[in-house]
This record gives C-alpha cells, sequence and structure tokens, in this order.
C-alpha cells in the first residue's frame, strides 16, 4: 500500500474474525490508518488482496461494498447548515438510487440509528451547533444508519474529551454485543484499546508485529518494540486488562503493590511514602525498611 | 464557540417524497421548488419588461398580435431578429452558467471556485483570441473558446498532481492558468491590427448583442441534454462534499463522479462562452445565491439554473437601460454586480474567522 511513492504498508496479512472487537494500535506514521483504508476501499493495494467474506472486495461494486462496511473516517467535513436528521438520512445512500430516494426502511433505519446513539432529541439541531462529543456521536448515527455488519472507525475519540471517549465506546461495544457487528478501529490510546478490544493488532513500520488478545498483545516488551517507551504493565484495577504505565524521566516511584507473575521490575529503588513508612523493593517483594519517627 | 441558545433549523423531520409506483420516490423539498419558480417568473417579468421599453419597445399588451403574426415590420424586427433571441441567449446561458458554477463550486467545495475563477472563462477567451487574432481563418472563434476551455481546464487538471482530487490546488492552479491565458489574450490584442483587435475585445468582456436564433439553439441543445446529466449527479456530488474516504465509504464512485461533473461543466460553460463570451461572475453568484435561498445543503442545478437565467436576464435589462443612449456589454454589468457581491463574500468569510 502506498501514498504516491513510499510503500506504507509491506507485507501484511491479517484476518479480522467476524462478531469482534478489534482495535489496531500503533506509533503515529505506523500505516494503521491507512490498513483501514484499505479495509474500507478508500485505497487501493499496489499489490495484494483485500477479501470480505472469502471474496474479493476490489471486484465489488461501490453501493454493494458499502451495504456491507461503514466507515467513519478522521476528520469527515459536515456541510454548512445541516440538520442532525438529515446528515444521519445520507447514510442511507448506498440502500438508495436514482430514483428510490426514499423509503419506510430508510426511515425506520434512520430512527434506529439515533436511538442507538441517543441524539433522537438532537434531530432537528444543526450539526454545527453541537459539541465534540455530540457531533461524534452524529457521525458515528450516519454510519449506523448504513446497516453494515462491519463498521471500521478511524480515531473515532481523538478530538473527544475522557468521558465522551468513554461514551463512544461503550456504545461501540453495545453494538457489538447487541448486535453482532464487527467492529474494527484504530485507537491512539493504547490503554482504552486494551481495555475496550477483543483482538489487538499492533502495528509498527507498515509491518503487524502482534496479533491477539489484549492480555497476550500488550506486554512491557511489546510496548517498547512498538512505541519505543519503556513502560510498566499491569492489570488495571478497573476492568482488570492490561495497562501501560510510561516510565519517562521524571515522576517515577516504584511500588510494587502486589507480586504480579508478569510485571518486571525494572530498578531497585527506595520508596518514601509521605507521613508513612518507607520501603525497598527487593526482587519483586516489599520489605518494609523503616519507620518514620 | 457553542452558542448559549441552540439554533433550530426549519424543516420537517422526514423528508417529502414524491411517489410514482413502487418503484419510483423522489424527495421533494418546498423551499427550493418555491424559490425556482420565483426565479421563473422574475426572468419572464424582466424579460416582457425588456421587451417593451424603450422607443422601438412593444408593449405588454401588443405582445400576443405581433406573436401571431399581425403586428408592423419594425416590430416584428424588434421582436424576432433583435430582442427576442438576445433574450433567450441571456436565460439559457444564464442558466449554463449557473449550472457549471454550481457543479465547480461543489467539486472545489469551494464558494470562490467557480469557472471564471479557475480559468475556463480566460481560456476560453484565449482559446478565441487564437482563432480570430493570433492565427485568424483556421476555426472560427466560438470553437477556438470552446478549445480553449478545454486546454485550460485540462492545465488544470495536470497541474495539480493529483487530478480533481484536491479541490483547494485546483482553485489555486484555476487561478494561475486564469492569469496565463489573460496573459496570452493581452499579448494576442496588442500585436494585431486595431479593426479586429476591437471587435475581440468587444466579445471578450462578454456581449449579447446581436444574437441570433441559432445561438439560442446551440445554448439552448447544450443545457437540455446536459440538465438531466447534472440533476443525477446532483446526490453523489453532496456525498463528496462531505469528504472523499466518507464518500467512497457510502458507495459513491468518488473519482469517476467529479470527472463526469467537471466533463459536463466544461461543457455547458463552453457552449454558453462561446455564445455570449466570457461573461464573469454569473457562475460565482447564481449557484450561491440559490444556494442561500433554498438552505440547502448540496448543490442545487435547478435553483442555480433558474438564478443564473434570472441574473443575466436582469443584467442585460440594465445594460440596455441604464445609460440613456448606450448600450453596456453585458458584462461590464456583471462585473460590476459581481463585484460587489464578492466583497460581501469575502468580508463574511473574514468576520467569520475573526470570531
Amino acid at each position: 500500500m502506498a501514498y504516491d511513492e513510499a510503500p506504507v504498508i509491506d507485507g501484511l496479512d491479517l484476518a479480522v474474525e467476524r462478531g469482534s472487537f478489534t482495535v489496531i494500535v500503533g506509533p503515529n506514521g505506523c500505516g494503521k490508518s491507512t490498513l483501514l483504508r484499505a479495509l474500507a476501499r478508500t485505497m487501493r493495494p499496489r499489490a495484494g488482496r483485500i477479501l470480505l467474506d472469502g471474496a474479493p472486495i476490489a471486484g465489488m461494486r461501490g453501493k454493494e461494498v458499502a451495504r456491507r462496511v461503514a466507515l467513519l473516517p478522521q476528520s469527515p467535513i459536515a456541510p454548512e447548515a445541516i440538520t442532525v436528521g438529515d446528515l444521519v438520512a445520507r447514510g442511507r445512500f448506498p440502500h438508495q438510487g436514482l430514483l428510490r430516494q426514499w423509503s419506510p426502511d430508510d426511515a425506520r433505519a434512520v430512527a434506529a440509528a439515533l436511538e442507538a446513539t441517543e441524539t433522537v432529541e438532537l434531530r432537528e439541531r444543526l450539526v454545527s451547533s453541537l459539541s465534540g462529543g455530540q457531533r461524534q456521536r452524529v457521525w458515528l448515527a450516519m454510519a449506523l444508519a448504513q446497516e453494515t455488519e462491519v463498521l471500521l472507525l478511524d480515531e473515532p475519540t481523538t478530538f473527544l474529551d475522557v468521558s465522551h471517549q468513554v461514551e463512544v465506546l461503550d456504545l461501540l461495544t453495545d453494538l457489538n454485543r447487541r448486535r453482532g457487528t464487527t467492529i474494527v478501529m484504530v485507537l491512539h490510546g493504547i490503554n482504552l484499546a486494551a481495555r475496550y478490544a477483543d483482538h489487538l493488532f499492533a502495528m509498527c513500520e507498515g509491518r503487524l508485529v502482534a496479533s491477539g488478545a489484549p492480555g497476550d498483545v500488550v506486554t512491557s516488551d511489546l510496548v517498547r518494540q512498538v512505541f519505543g517507551l519503556d513502560a510498566l504493565v499491569m492489570p488495571d484495577p478497573v476492568s482488570g486488562s492490561p495497562i501501560v504505565l510510561p516510565r519517562g524521566r521524571h515522576h517515577v516511584v516504584e511500588v510494587a503493590v502486589q507480586r504480579l507473575d508478569h510485571v518486571v521490575v525494572a530498578r531497585h529503588a527506595e520508596v518514601h511514602i509521605p507521613g508513612g513508612d518507607t520501603f525497598r523493593d527487593v526482587g519483586g517483594a516489599l520489605e518494609q525498611h523503616q519507620r518514620p519517627r | 464557540m457553542t452558542p448559549t441558545t441552540a439554533p433550530r433549523a426549519s424543516g420537517v423531520t422526514d423528508p417529502r417524497v414524491l411517489t410514482l409506483g413502487p418503484r419510483v420516490a423522489v424527495v421533494v423539498r418546498p423551499r427550493p421548488v418555491v424559490v425556482a419558480i420565483t426565479f421563473v417568473a422574475v426572468t419572464l417579468l424582466a424579460g416582457l419588461v425588456t421587451l417593451a421599453v424603450g422607443e422601438l419597445g412593444i408593449a405588454v399588451g401588443e405582445l400576443p398580435r405581433v406573436l401571431a403574426g399581425e403586428g408592423s415590420r419594425a416590430q416584428e424586427w424588434v421582436l424576432f431578429t433583435s430582442r427576442a433571441p438576445r433574450l433567450g441567449v441571456a436565460a439559457l446561458a444564464g442558466a449554463s452558467f449557473g449550472v457549471a458554477g454550481a457543479i465547480f463550486q461543489s467539486v472545489t467545495r469551494n464558494p470562490l471556485g467557480s469557472p471564471d475563477v479557475i480559468g475556463l472563462g480566460a481560456g476560453a477567451a484565449a482559446g478565441a483570441a487564437a482563432a480570430a487574432l493570433v492565427w485568424p481563418g483556421y476555426v472560427s472563434v466560438p470553437v477556438g473558446a470552446l478549445t480553449g476551455a478545454a486546454l485550460a481546464i485540462t492545465a488544470v487538471y495536470l497541474g495539480t498532481g493529483r487530478g480533481f482530487a484536491a479541490p483547494h490546488r485546483m482553485v489555486v492552479v484555476g487561478i494561475a492558468v486564469g492569469a496565463m491565458s489573460l496573459a496570452f489574450v493581452q499579448l494576442a490584442l496588442v500585436r494585431t491590427s486595431r479593426e479586429s483587435a476591437q471587435q475581440v475585445a468587444v466579445w471578450l468582456t462578454g456581449s449579447l448583442a446581436a444574437r441570433a436564433v441559432e445561438h439560442v439553439v446551440v445554448v439552448g441543445l447544450v443545457l437540455a441534454v446536459l440538465l438531466p446529466c447534472a440533476l443525477a449527479l446532483t446526490r453523489p456530488l453532496q456525498m463528496a462534499e462531505m469528504g472523499d474516504d466518507l464518500a467512497t465509504g457510502v458507495g459513491v464512485p468518488v473519482r469517476a463522479t467529479r470527472t463526469l461533473a467537471v466533463v459536463v461543466a466544461v461543457l455547458l460553460t463552453g457552449a454558453a462562452v462561446s455564445v455570449t463570451g466570457p461573461i464573469a461572475f454569473v457562475a460565482l453568484t447564481a449557484p450561491q445565491i440559490a444556494r442561500r435561498l433554498t438552505r440547502s445543503t448540496g448543490p442545487g442545478m435547478i435553483a442555480a439554473a433558474c438564478c443564473g437565467a434570472a441574473l443575466l436576464v436582469l443584467a442585460d435589462l440594465l445594460a440596455q437601460q441604464l445609460i440613456p443612449g448606450i448600450i453596456l456589454p453585458v458584462g461590464v454589468v456583471t462585473a460590476g454586480l459581481g463585484g460587489v457581491y464578492l466583497a460581501f463574500l469575502l468580508v463574511r468569510e473574514w468576520k467569520r474567522v475573526a470570531v
């Protein structure tokens, strides 16, 4: 896969399972957006094939693919002065024709999409008047109105604040579980990716580095390899999925609170908890060293 | 950035659908229909006024008589040879410019991206100058104009490096192509004899003088063939305005749509320019005015066509009657009005960015 001359992705083989919640992670420029665009048929590979349910996408007509695969790109452009209802209705395009521009099916799909994204009360409002989180839910509703079995999303949470990020991801999880929609998403944040994904693909410089469940894939070795980051990986106390805790040059304090099999504490350090005890971390177990006066 | 009270858009929850049998269902919005009908009414009214004013005018009451062939020779000449063809060309060329402008503004995603700005008009002018002055006698001026327009759009296609896929590049390259075309025209005018240069100079400002029935037929035929194509392209173009990725994701063949749309627009512009000369600003202003009045969210072909027709007929009326005794070339009037409108557009953009 290449833009202009230089190949961005070279020699990539991957398979997405039907009904899975798949997330693609990787550093900037690793080709994850390019991969998604190839899957969505917005970019054509120079060599190799994309198969949907075993049949090559390249041979299918645009609307045919669009009825089975929906794409929410990174920065969609909302036309001026369009209402939420009209924008979501545009998602029905693949099911319509030159002379069949609207049908009861379309109305039903739009209503269902608005309900699923909890944007029904926003229907008459101008898209330009919405907040970032609301707007993203509206774009999602448009993709949902397409009623496809596969939903591709390119960094749907990038410009949202944290509460909205979680909102959108929870919504997608609902969809995945209730309707069985296959979700393939490019996500910037590895922690949210590890929490929400059934299956992770980690990419680096155009190649697939790891593939599997987050628990297997997200290790500090992988994080070092893919992101060049020294980090501690441990189970997230909220969800149990792996959480990546980076070690930068400042603010690093090592406390091994529990003995965990895959936690590797890289340094011995002396820990002083203000107003409390001092511990020294020795070989993964804590040894109380000194009590304060 | 978020206003305290959310603005509510007027509109119905579900679109009004016109169904003809089980297989045809077309979305009809009442507002664009009303706007289009209004523009047609304005055009007709302006047309009647044009026919009636002046010493040679035919009063409205007498029109049916003259149409039936019972008027005086002078009246018949005024109606059939002088004013009616001129009106016909004005309305049809105006409509062509309107549709071409709507298409280009949609493809370039830019209200300033109209054929006159991105070099089509100037290219046609250069073609005409080449045919009339530099290499006279090989081809007629209209054919030269069409060729010039085609060459100009090809230069834009090649110059952007990505064909028509990069709207902002199209505008920039188009301006460059337009500037070069105009330079060629100036060169041609300077280096040739005074009479032929004067003729071409007049043509270059855009004029509806001495139009004949065959001109009406040419523009009318091209419009009749291409307007349905433009209509069929409306919805794909609407989707493409939201971004190539999203449009492809919805099943729009973006490259094919864009290329076809540009070809239609170039043909429409070429045909109109070959008959009237490059009339400035109709293609720029008509689609914008139509879009604003219909509050539509995509290129409205019919509304733009009707608005273009109304604009050009009105401008022609002004051109004939503004200064008593002098008939201005209609391009001068459209340039004057268009300049004012352009300034208004730009100020609006600046205000929006500043806030």
